[in-house]
């Protein structure tokens, strides 16, 4: 199969996926607490008003009528209106994404900046102490629930130690910049930083163990090959063994575990957004479960589902691409 | 189910790894804790005694881990969040492995429609994370609190101060085993899979053995082993949602770790006991389930992939 007919066939199933997502979303809203005409009517409304709310939302309508028009509404970016801000779920979702993505790309840039010297560490001493350290520490890692972990980081900086805020976000990395470049001022910059370093640590503990683990168990994998005996046979340094041959070779399979774990990620940041009160997608889909405003949390919903198909599409695209032997089925 | 060569390997591996030994008495005493509650706690973990509030730990014999904001026992309060933690983690994950292994397998044995038709389920829960799946089931069912009485308090061994009975929050229970059953039906779907190639199935349908013969007789003996190191390694994922939803105010429950994890974040300032301590419970309990998961894994199948959980 060619490159070409495997990138369109993988992308093809994404939105089969995608459709199954929709159909399945579609479905529960039958199902979901709360009659929208009741929840979106003023509370002392008349049953005519309903009436003619319920007539206005098409909630009378055949059901397959309503799921049409709702695909329509989706192909037009449209996910419908909150039942409880009266204003468009698109716009407001659109307003929270760039704090879930700054959140969410800042805590896998830590973890990988992280895990990779730690696993390689790791493997190079191999069964001693400092493997052992490591090995328990990422154990640890990956059991601990990251909502008490920002809460215990809060407890340390900002409160014991009185540095770093305790939670927000000032602005995002875009206003940053622009405050950068038109005034010269460096101190919007560092007050991003100031806020984000913590939500995205905490983000990404769960990640940089993960990420440690496998970065050490591919590195001894490797380094048990053949080709490093004969590299070390040849004379090549141990540092250019290392980096150039060992890590390399096993940094592919981390690519599909980071597309297969994003889920987890976006996961983690529904919670982490509450504790630091990081105002992302995460906060709204959790206020609108509170709210049983159901457009919205179909509209988290959906867009999650969107961000993973797509992530795990360009994984896998950009893993054939990387790795010319694979074979694409 | 367990053949002797995997008891050898469980045995071997159990000498040379340190790890499981601490992990299994670990979970030990969370047992303890689960099934003694009534008796080990030293005060009722509901009393609320405002002149005792916010008694840091370590500091009387009377709290030994202090108080919270509305003067109930630390220590109290902790064994009787173990009960939920272990009960929910084992129910929710018993359930998806019920659920998920038969449907599984059913799919895997049959390949027909049953089977593609779990595929796009399965592919439809991968694409939502875990803790968004669940909240959505818990927005949808609710709570749904059982009461279960306490056998100690009701038989009067235990203390007569206790609370009579304790709330099991079926609605988190319910959405926790949705979202893991898909992990355990594909594992199952694949394991009958490969054991339905096997000459020794086909020779055994060949001579007329019926599909529930070799489901019963063949698939299901061969992936018990894999089955049982995921429900280990998913009861730990799945306490570990269990605190998160209460954290965030989806419980039910009476007692939680994560539910005292959020009330204690007001008090940080002044007691940082209160959020502290149920974490590291939390952590102990899924770090002991790790332990014994990756010794049953690696006594089961040294190979098996690292990304299973």
């Amino acid at each position: 199969m060619s490159f070409n007919r495997f990138a369109a066939k993988r992308t093809g199933h994404g939105v089969l996926v995608l459709f199954s997502v929709v159909a399945v979303l579609f479905s529960i809203r039958f199902i979901y607490p709360g009659d929208p005409a009741i929840l979106i009517a003023a509370p002392d409304a008349s049953q005519e008003v309903i009436q003619s709310i319920r007539e206005d939302m098409g909630l009378n309508e055949p059901i397959y009528v309503q799921f049409f028009d709702y695909m329509a509404g989706l192909l037009r970016g449209d996910l419908g209106t909150s039942y409880v801000t009266g204003t468009s779920v698109s716009n407001q979702i659109v307003g929270r994404l760039p704090a879930t993505i700054e959140l969410g790309v800042a805590a896998t840039v830590i973890s990988i900046a992280l895990s990779i010297p730690f696993g390689v560490i790791s493997a190079t001493n191999r069964n001693n102490r400092i493997d052992s350290v490591v090995t328990i520490s990422s154990l640890v890692g990956v059991s601990t629930p990251n909502f008490w972990l920002g809460i215990i980081l809060v407890l340390v900086f900002p409160v014991a130690l009185g540095i770093l805020p305790t939670g927000g976000r000032e602005f995002g990395l875009y206003e940053a910049f622009s405050i950068l470049f038109t005034t010269g001022d460096v101190s919007a910059i560092i007050t991003w930083v100031q806020h984000i370093i913590l939500p995205a640590v905490t983000l990404g503990t769960y990640y940089t163990a993960l990420l440690t683990r496998l970065t050490r168990n591919g590195m001894l994998e490797e380094l048990g090959q053949l080709y490093i005996r004969a590299s070390r046979a040849k004379g090549i340094s141990e540092t250019l063994i290392l980096y150039k041959h060992a890590l390399r070779n096993s940094l592919a399979p981390l690519l599909t575990i980071l597309g297969l774990q994003i889920g987890r990620l976006v996961g983690g940041a529904v919670v982490i957004e509450e504790v630091f009160y990081w105002p992302g997608v995460g906060r709204l889909f959790i206020n609108a479960i509170r709210n049983l405003d159901w457009p919205m949390v179909q509209g988290t919903l959906l867009l999650t589902a969107l961000a993973i198909v797509g992530a795990n599409i360009l994984v896998d695209i950009s893993y054939a691409v990387l790795n010319p032997e694979v074979e694409y089925q | 189910m367990i053949s002797n060569r995997l008891k050898q390997n469980l045995r071997s591996e159990w000498n040379q790894n340190h790890l499981a030994k601490i992990g299994a008495g670990l979970v030990a005493m969370f047992f303890l804790f689960v099934v003694f509650a009534p008796i080990l706690s030293p005060h009722d973990p509901t009393a609320q005694n405002l002149s005792d509030a916010l008694v840091p730990p370590f500091q009387t014999m009377e709290y030994p881990l202090g108080t919270d904001q509305l003067g109930r026992d630390m220590l109290s309060r902790l064994i009787y969040g173990a009960r939920i933690s272990v009960l929910v983690g084992i129910l929710s994950i018993a359930a998806a492995t019920a659920i998920g292994t038969t449907v599984g397998m059913l799919a895997g044995y049959n390949s027909g429609r049953l089977d593609d038709v779990m595929m796009r389920i399965t592919d439809v829960f991968i694409t939502i994370p875990s803790l968004m799946v669940a909240v959505t089931i818990f927005g949808l069912i609710g709570p749904l609190q059982v009461e279960i009485p306490d056998p100690f308090v009701a038989t009067g061994i235990g203390g007569s101060s206790m609370p009579e009975s304790f709330i099991l929050p079926g609605g988190i229970i319910f959405a926790l085993s949705v979202t893991s059953w898909t992990t355990f039906a594909r594992v199952a779907r694949s394991e009958a899979l490969s054991v339905s190639e096997e000459n020794y199935v086909r020779a055994s349908k060949s001579i007329g053995s019926s599909s529930p013969h070799i489901l019963l007789r063949h698939v299901i003996p061969n992936s018990f082993s894999s089955v049982l190191v995921l429900a280990t390694l998913r009861i730990g994922f799945a306490i570990l949602l269990e605190s998160s939803l209460a954290f965030l105010g989806f419980s039910g429950a009476e007692f939680s770790w994560g539910r005292d994890i959020a009330t204690g974040r007001d008090y940080l300032a002044s007691a940082w006991w209160v959020a502290s301590m149920p974490g590291f419970c939390i952590v102990f309990l899924v770090l002991a389930l790790n332990f014994l998961g990756d010794w049953l894994r690696d006594a089961v199948d040294p190979n098996l992939n690292e990304g299973a959980n």
